[in-house]
């Protein structure tokens, strides 16, 4: 970090805003407030006035001292969820108006003869699409002129409609974009208040319903991400922020608001995409590069697993259903969370989530009006959670109030003890935790037992030593900024901009055109350049280009992304990624052509400025070995045919590195509640982490 | 007694079901035609050492029986001489393949010196030989008069690539670069299925692994048999209509008697005598039906195993009938026609065993292949299927509509169309429209699916196309008291659009040229509906209006919902409308 003091990393959940304040000693300090989803400014100025006081300075000093604000954000993600993005027209080409209705006729596996699998929610209805004449072709030249008078129409259409957002996508904008650039010069000048993007800009590489999809999709969000960039960037200006607040993508790099108002369909996953990299930097002392992170707050579950220290990225595939082609880092989310919310179906069964509580009105025990039982309420009830206790700076927690809504909503109609119903409700919810590991682990091939567990989120540390019983993990860690671990990955990240296009061109010595292909990855190394120096960074950063090239055999549809390791391709160096590309292939499906002709389809280049890193914590450890002396005991239930245990309580921040504790127990951080059950012992590493391994 | 480490089983059926993906995947990507790698249609799965089918992926129904006795048949055929590093390969429905267009391709797995799986993987090739380009030949009067069989044979042997009998097959292709790319693709598939099952076999060893996968066919069964017992014992039958799709020998029926008892089901077909034109179903093509109306009834959710089919019975009637056919019999378009007819006959038997579980038909294949040289490159030869031309409507149900473009019956959602640009990449064509059809999905109080049209125009050479399947006659059928008004926009089509303007419409198979500036034309029929059109919801039927999935006429006629020419209900009319029917 250069001048200034501080790294502050605000990641806006669907319960609570989390604030990680780092400096250049290696100090990391978590604070929380409870999200406000109608403003998230509110959340931000609660938040920065907690951090205020702590530090004695106020909001404005200390944003001033930041090198960088870096926020990560669920607006899109949650008005995809809630379907609360803004009204999109679509011109699209004559006759391809159902391309994003047909989703290429295919049914998702997993639901081949289930008669009730509804088909996938439409963003833009028929109506809305408007199509309209004018044909490019695969050569990019053009087939026939473009309709300008069905333009017209479709704007007027557009107007009566009121529609907010306008989506163009055109069949080969891709190799020839004049179409949809007179497209877009003809709707910005007739609707000038209306949110325009197109196909060639939002997702420049060949596949037309993937395109299509993934500008509607971002159509739809990016209205809703402006108005809440806007309030962003305004409160931080305000408060005299040295650079434009930085907002996190979905790809695991930084980006400014003035590039995400228009792309809201690079962050859709921005929250949980920096988890694998704080997963790995939590790893890292303990020698560890295979993680699985499970991250819980209080209305979602999200799990993202890195083999080796790489994490997979999901590119043209499918998310919430919507086909979304710009890469992405993999998140496997569930509706489980602390405010879960159990209930009893229409048989009678008990079920929990996915609906939530949410922050507003929260659990019961909130005292903010729940009424209906959450998982945090029987976790309260279990006694896992201090009656009383402050959470967030401001709510306060009333245990008989959790117990009376699951005497009332759950154990007396079922006719069980409270007891049995709270742990049911654990239960139930570890179940669809476990499930959700075995399809990023199990179902890809991976054997959880050879991974870390990392528990994240306010509510992980209840649960993961469960769910790692379940998987068979042998480790656990849980770092004592746990419940901020995602704001955490965010200022470990660096400003990223991915560049994409489209170049088929066979790569035969007798066909290639060099020249045309360096040409070609100039510009995108250019296109990255500029968007980072717009973006106020170049001389001092380290920058990094990655290329990366796809390639397949003449005839083939799909193509294996090659790494380019130079920025000029010449005669030898096309022969060497040719043998590359042989061996990739043979890798990757056991046999290569080393005879075929190859030819490259997409280009796509990531430029990287790499951001010093704050320092990392370093706990002092003590001279003299001591055992761990508990702050108190409270009585807790760790199976429902057990008898109440009174468990030692032990406050976190008078643990010592290197001692080590026997469950059951429960350490007590600011902002965590770590359950150690019967069966597992912690101790506490100099890097902040807290290991937990099964035994005595 | 389950004996399993329950851990250890969902690992084992995680990892089978990895390997069974990753062969899907390496298909997908390595494959030249775009049958293969835009459209998916293939199948793989993965057999022990039995051999019975232990995994089939979440492929084409097509495919879901016929794998099952073909790979026995072939197994058989060598006995004993099966050694490591063969690589078997077969087509021929006398062995139990489905048309000779689905090649097959068989790979022993050899775990310390014995064998413990196989690896299987049968896909479409888009030429087989024979006079026709992409095997559709309607004036076949024999399977010799179809093309190449292939008895099973082996391509590779201990590990020896044979060049001369790949050699031979190649030859008798068209096309014959995008034949070797997908033969090449199909042994990239079974080799990587085996090597992660080799890698299963390294973690949990060969005792442990075989305990899981009989635990897991157990299951299977005992799933099946519990959906079996809730069905009340007794005969049930249904008949289903086959349309003359060019033989000239009018409307024929196949009827299926399924016979519940306890938890078993004995299902035996009755068709008429085979008939010298390309629709009749040898034995393994016709399990695929029976199998796919059976899994239309128990819905269930994977993973699929032989288990399932244990408690299962068939007979598929004498020797020598049309679906049961015998040598010589042609047969090329028996994976559509007859096999959905097939499976709509038992599933018209299962809805009268179990009416909470009707769901009315899908749309049936009515597409087309086609074929040329392309100027773009070297005017190489090129011919496919395209799978585009055969998405249909699905049938509806009591919960809800049909899906649009998502047949047809005999893929049940598996196949894709593939990306428009992809194909016109990929073949020297234009798209000029590929959408919804109005007023083609099923009239009901849930609409059956829409259908599909796509026109296509061939760029600078002329092409062959060649049409096939059925629906063009017969409507989708409904259930629950669905009924249709507008029959026409229901029907699939080919449709031959001169430069003048000037139609030919086809409701047989039929071949034709088409040159640039001419248009062909293909229409899949929607899917059927489900319950009485009078009881859909005033506004249900208005946004179908306002989306173009119904027209106003068809608002009027099907559902008794009267619009007046600015869009606007009218109230009293409809009402005293829906109150005359």
């Amino acid at each position: 970090m250069s001048k200034q003091q501080y790294r502050l990393g605000i990641d806006a959940g669907g319960t609570f805003t989390d604030f990680i304040l780092a400096d250049h000693q290696g100090n990391v300090q978590l604070f929380k407030a409870p999200s406000t989803p109608h403003d998230g400014t509110l959340a931000i100025r609660n938040g920065l006035a907690q951090i205020a006081d702590a530090l004695g300075r106020t909001p404005a000093e200390i944003i001033a001292d930041c090198d960088l604000c870096i926020n990560g954000t669920t607006v899109a993600l949650n008005a995809l969820i809630e379907k609360t993005g803004v009204k999109v027209g679509l011109l699209c080409t004559d006759g391809h108006e159902d391309s994003l209705e047909i989703r290429l006729g295919h049914k998702e596996d997993g639901h081949r003869y289930d008669a009730t699998y509804p088909p996938a929610h439409m963003l833009v209805p028929r109506h809305l699409r408007r199509p309209i004449g004018g044909r490019i072709i695969s050569d990019g030249s053009e087939f026939s002129p473009l309709d300008e008078a069905a333009i017209h129409a479709a704007i007027d259409y557009f107007r009566e409609q009121q529609v907010q957002a306008v989506a163009i996508s055109f069949v080969w904008s891709v190799r020839n974009p004049s179409h949809e650039q007179r497209a877009m010069a003809m709707v910005r000048a007739a609707l000038p208040d209306v949110f325009v993007c197109s196909g060639h800009e939002v997702f420049p590489q060949i596949r037309e319903y993937t395109r299509t999809s993934t500008t509607v999709v971002n159509a739809y969000l990016s209205p809703v991400m402006g108005r809440y960039i806007e309030r962003i960037d305004a409160l931080f200006e305000e408060l005299g922020a040295q650079q434009p607040t930085r907002y996190f993508q979905s790809n695991g790099g930084l980006a400014p608001g003035v590039v995400m108002r228009e792309r809201a369909v690079n962050a859709i996953n921005s929250g949980p995409a920096s988890a694998p990299q704080a997963g790995l930097c939590v790893a890292q002392p303990f020698g560890i590069d295979n993680v699985i992170t499970v991250d819980m707050g209080g209305t979602s579950f999200d799990i993202t697993l890195s083999k080796g220290g790489r994490t997979n990225f999901s590119k043209d595939s499918d998310f919430l259903r919507y086909r979304i082609g710009v890469p992405m880092i993999q998140v496997e989310t569930l509706g489980a969370g602390g405010g879960s919310i159990a209930h009893l179906d229409d048989f009678g069964m008990l079920q929990v989530g996915p609906r939530s509580a949410g922050a507003n009105p929260g659990p019961v025990c909130y005292g903010k009006g729940g009424v209906e039982p959450t998982v945090t309420d029987a976790n309260l009830a279990l006694g896992y959670l201090a009656d009383g206790a402050l959470l967030g700076g401001s709510i306060r927690l009333n245990r008989q109030a959790a117990i009376d809504a699951i005497r009332s909503k759950i154990a007396e109609p079922l006719g069980i003890s409270v007891e049995r119903a709270a742990v049911g409700i654990i239960t139930l919810v570890n179940l669809s935790m476990v499930s959700g590991i075995r399809r990023v682990s199990i179902e890809r091939g991976y054997d959880p037992r050879d991974f870390a567990l990392i528990g994240a989120g306010g509510a992980a540390g209840m649960h993961v030593m469960r769910l790692a019983e379940e998987i068979g993990s042998k480790v656990v860690l849980i770092p004592k900024v746990a419940s901020g671990l995602c704001a955490f990955g965010q200022i470990l990240s660096d400003i990223r901009y991915d560049q994409l296009t489209t170049l088929p061109m066979r790569l035969d010595d007798e066909f290639v055109d060099l020249e045309q292909l360096n040409q070609a990855l100039q510009q995108l190394r250019e296109r990255g350049m500029t968007n980072l120096r717009d973006d106020g960074f170049g001389g001092d950063n380290r920058i990094e280009c990655q290329y990366s090239l796809e390639i397949r055999y003449l005839g083939q549809i799909h193509e294996c992304s090659v790494e380019l390791s130079c920025d000029r391709l010449d005669r030898s160096s096309l022969a060497a990624l040719r043998e590359s590309f042989h061996q990739r292939h043979k890798a990757l499906f056991s046999f290569s052509e080393p005879n075929s002709p190859v030819e490259l389809v997409n280009l796509e280049c990531s430029v990287i400025a790499r951001l010093q890193r704050p320092p990392m914590p370093e706990l002092a450890t003590p001279l003299k070995a001591t055992a761990a002396i508990p702050a108190g005991h409270r009585p807790m239930l760790f199976n429902a045919q057990d008898d109440w245990q009174d468990t030692p309580v032990y406050n976190g921040d008078r643990i010592e590195v290197g001692q080590i504790i026997q469950g059951p127990c429960v350490i007590e951080e600011a902002t965590t509640n770590i359950v150690v059950p019967p069966g597992w012992r912690v101790s506490l590493d100099p890097s902040a982490t807290y290991e937990l391994t099964p035994g005595h | 007694m389950n004996i399993v480490d329950p851990i250890t089983l969902a690992v084992v059926r995680g990892a089978l079901e990895t390997a069974q993906r990753e062969m899907t995947l390496t298909l997908e990507k390595t494959s030249r035609s775009s049958v293969f790698n835009l459209a998916h249609d293939y199948s793989n799965a993965l057999f022990d050492h039995l051999p019975e089918m232990i995994l089939q992926g979440q492929d084409l129904p097509i495919h879901l029986g016929s794998l099952i006795p073909a790979m026995k048949c072939v197994a058989g055929f060598f006995g004993d001489e099966i050694a490591e590093g063969d690589v078997i390969y077969h087509n021929d429905p006398a062995y139990m393949g489905s048309h000779i267009l689905d090649c097959c391709m068989y790979k022993p797995v050899f775990y310390k010196g014995e064998l413990v799986f196989w690896t299987v993987c049968k896909g479409h090739l888009t030429d087989i030989g024979g006079p026709v380009p992409a095997g559709y030949n309607p004036d076949a009067k024999e399977i010799y008069a179809e093309g190449l069989r292939i008895p099973p044979v082996k391509l590779w042997a201990q590990g020896q690539r044979r060049e001369d009998v790949i050699n031979l097959l190649l030859t008798n292709m068209r096309a014959r670069a995008y034949q070797e790319g997908d033969l090449n693709a199909q042994y990239g598939a079974c080799s990587v299925g085996e090597r992660h099952l080799i890698e299963l076999l390294d973690r949990y060893g060969v005792d442990q692994v075989r305990a899981c996968i009989t635990e897991l066919k157990d299951m299977a069964d005992r799933h099946m048999r519990a959906l079996l017992r809730d069905v009340p014992d007794g005969f049930y039958s249904g008949t289903a209509i086959l349309e003359d799709s060019g033989h000239g020998l009018g409307e024929l029926s196949i009827t299926a008697q399924v016979e519940i008892r306890g938890d078993e089901a004995h299902v035996l077909i009755e068709s008429p005598p085979q008939v010298p034109y390309f629709i009749n179903s040898y034995a393994g093509n016709s399990i695929s039906g029976v199998y796919l109306g059976l899994m239309m009834f128990a819905q269930v959710p994977p993973p699929y195993n032989e288990g399932l089919y244990r408690c299962v019975s068939v007979d598929l009637g004498p020797s020598g009938t049309l679906c049961n056919a015998q040598e010589p019999a042609p047969h090329v378009n028996c994976t559509t026609t007859p096999m959905e007819t097939l499976a709509d006959a038992v599933r018209l038997a299962l809805e009268q065993a179990a009416p909470e579980r009707v769901t009315a038909s899908w749309g049936h294949a009515s597409g087309i292949n086609i074929a040329g040289h392309d100027p773009r490159n070297n005017n190489d030869e090129y011919v496919t299927m395209v799978l585009a031309s055969v998405i249909s409507g699905a049938g509806a149900n009591k919960a809800m509509d049909g899906w649009p473009a998502c047949g047809p019956l005999c893929c049940f959602g598996a196949l894709t169309s593939g990306d428009i640009e992809l194909l016109e990449y990929s073949y020297p064509v234009l798209i000029h429209r590929y959408s919804l059809m109005t007023d083609s999905g099923g009239a009901g109080e849930f609409r059956g699916g829409s259908g599909t049209r796509l026109e296509l125009e061939p760029l600078k050479h002329a092409m062959t196309v060649v049409g096939f399947g059925e629906g063009r006659q017969l409507p989708t059928a409904g259930a629950a008291g669905a009924k249709n008004v507008l029959l026409e926009p229901k029907l699939g089509r080919l449709i031959h659009r001169h430069v003048d303007g000037e139609e030919d419409h086809y409701i047989q198979n039929t071949l034709l040229t088409a040159q640039p500036g001419e248009r062909v034309i293909n229409v899949n029929p929607g899917g059927g509906g489900y319950g009485d059109p009078l009881r859909r919801p005033l506004a249900t039927v208005l946004a179908d209006v306002r989306n173009g999935l119904v027209s106003i006429d068809g608002a009027r006629l099907e559902y008794g919902v009267v619009i007046d020419g600015n869009g606007q209900l009218d109230e009293a009319a409809t009402h005293a409308h829906r109150a005359a029917h």
